[in-house]
């Protein structure tokens, strides 16, 4: 089953820049998949069209079989509850504790307290950040912050996780333990799709790699590499 | 929390209901006025009878008209001697010397030059059997049309007011959109619904207008309490006048109240609905 479909999908910003252009992508239920390339590529875009942070220019995008482009905006609050997003800037609240960070996403999406209260402990544990739900973002290290980003993307069991450069500014070591992270994700049936322009993270995994540059996929290639 | 706009939309709907309690009572007294408002034709003490009964009848069909009394030459002298009772004017009085009159009460005050200038002819003479026609003038007219251009420069007035306060609202509204931006950012992303994300600015507008028309409604209270109610006993012990409406302990008040409380929130709702259209784009 496709679950997400891009058709002819060309972007560009009030600026004029273009930043994709005339994309075709079929991605399959339960993939993992990389999106890489160089920086200005059009990865974030990318994500951000899929979660209709900003609409296409032209082309058009199914997600679960539906058009994403014309969807009313009273539906979008679905499709993003059926998305999980890891934002290359983290996107974390500074004012609330990592408990609260987390909380605020199923909060918001109107969650009662006693799943709240199970469910951000539980995926606390699966990012190994249990005992510092009581800090603040700022007192956490980078990797830290990451895995709380992800934890934050996941808790609600969205059946499609994009994470756009998870890995970004992390040792190998600890980038290694975000992809063990994900890839665990993956192995439970969610969808991911990954932004990254990390080359040893591409090569050891061996999965499927869309390669863009300048707004154009020049690479789609099954238990691909970054660059050969 | 918007402080500032809080004591605006007070101060604000303090003054709308100020004003709607004067212009209202000075209504209420005009209205008394024109329930006053008579023309007294005086008859000649020669007018037959036929004439008599022939002048009542035809001012009876006026539409005008509300009621005519007759008043004869003897019922003049005895609510002459009353009204002057104990007078020295009394023992100078020979005979009958007060004429027979209509007394004709008008429907709507205003027309009452129009009905007086009906017992003149066009010379400026009184038609036959009439000595003479006193009626209230036009201070009534210039009265009821001061009122009218008082009561649209006050509305004017709270016009511009309540778009002040509405512009306040919208500001502090804007702030805290602003203040927030990050958490709204995060709540869209992870799909809240747009209810959910305006629901508390709207909220916080509603209070900041409902809060301010409570406060404008308690210092009408007051006012009401130590200055219109000892006002209204005077004005009503001095001028005969009954139906002072809002003033005082009339029930017109409460509704005023609850209207003043009810204007508060919308403005508030409305202000803040503004904003958010502007600045909170889903
Ligand atoms: N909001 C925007 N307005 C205008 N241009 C934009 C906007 N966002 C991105 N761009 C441009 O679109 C192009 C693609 O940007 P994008 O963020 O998708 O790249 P990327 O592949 O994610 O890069 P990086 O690896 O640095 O994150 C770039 O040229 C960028 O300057
Ligand atoms: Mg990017």
């Amino acid at each position: 089953m496709n679950i997400i479909e891009f058709r002819d999908v060309s972007k560009i910003y009030e600026n004029g820049t273009a930043a994709l252009k005339d994309i075709n992508l079929v991605i399959k239920k339960g993939e993992f998949v990389f999106l890489v390339g160089p920086s200005g590529s059009g990865k974030s875009t990318f994500v951000k069209l899929m979660i209709k942070e900003t609409p296409v220019t032209s082309g058009t995008i199914f997600v679960a079989g539906r058009n994403i482009c014309i969807l009313k905006s009273s539906k979008i609050p679905q499709l993003r509850r059926n998305i999980g997003c890891i934002f290359q800037d983290y996107k974390l609240l500074s004012d609330r504790t990592i408990f609260e960070n987390i909380a605020f996403a199923l909060e918001v999406i109107g969650k009662p307290n006693y799943i709240i209260k199970a469910q951000v402990p539980q995926v606390l544990k699966l990012v190994g950040l249990y005992s510092k739900m009581d800090s603040y973002p700022h007192q956490l290290s980078g990797g830290e912050q990451q895995r709380i980003c992800i934890a934050r993307a996941f808790v609600n069991r969205p059946p499609i996780l994009l994470a756009d450069e998870p890995t970004g500014n992390l040792d190998p070591a600890t980038s290694e333990s975000i992809m063990k992270l994900l890839s665990r994700i993956n192995l439970i049936g969610t969808t991911v799709v990954m932004a990254t322009h990390e080359k040893s993270i591409v090569n050891a995994m061996r999965r499927r790699v869309v390669e863009m540059e300048e707004g154009l996929i020049i690479r789609d290639q099954k238990r691909g590499v970054y660059g050969s | 929390m918007g402080f500032t706009a809080i004591t605006t939309v007070a101060i604000t709907l303090f003054i709308v209901g100020v004003f709607s309690v004067i212009l209202f009572d000075v209504q209420g007294v005009l209205n008394s006025i024109e329930g006053q408002v008579e023309i007294a034709v005086y008859l000649k003490d020669n007018v037959s009878n036929d004439l008599k009964v022939y002048l009542e009848n035809e001012i009876k069909k006026w539409p005008e008209v509300d009621s005519i009394a007759y008043v004869s030459k003897e019922q003049a002298l005895e609510k002459f001697k009353v009204q002057n009772e104990g007078s020295d004017i009394l023992k100078e009085i020979q005979g009958n010397p007060l004429p027979a009159s209509f007394e004709i009460k008008l429907k709507d005050a205003q027309k009452v030059e129009q009905v007086a200038l009906r017992f003149v002819d066009k010379d400026g003479k009184s038609i036959d059997g009439v000595d003479e026609v006193i009626y209230g003038k036009s201070y009534i007219r210039k009265l009821f049309s001061i009122t009218a251009i008082a009561g649209t420069i006050a509305l004017l007035i709270i016009i511009i007011l309540i778009l002040a306060t509405m512009v306040l609202i919208y500001n502090t509204i804007r702030l805290s959109i602003y203040a927030r931006r990050k958490e709204i950012e995060v709540m869209k992303l992870v799909g809240a619904t747009n209810g959910y994300v305006r629901a508390p600015f709207l909220f916080e507008g509603f209070f900041e207008g409902f809060l301010g028309g409570g406060i404008a409604v308690v210092l009408l209270y007051l006012l009401n309490k130590f200055l219109l109610i000892k006002g209204e006993t005077v004005i009503v012990e001095t001028m005969h006048i009954k139906n002072l409406a809002i003033l005082g302990s009339s029930n017109i008040i409460l509704i005023a109240y609850f209207g003043i409380i009810i204007i508060g929130g919308l403005i508030g709702i409305l202000s803040s609905g503004f904003a958010l259209r502007r600045y909170l784009k889903v």
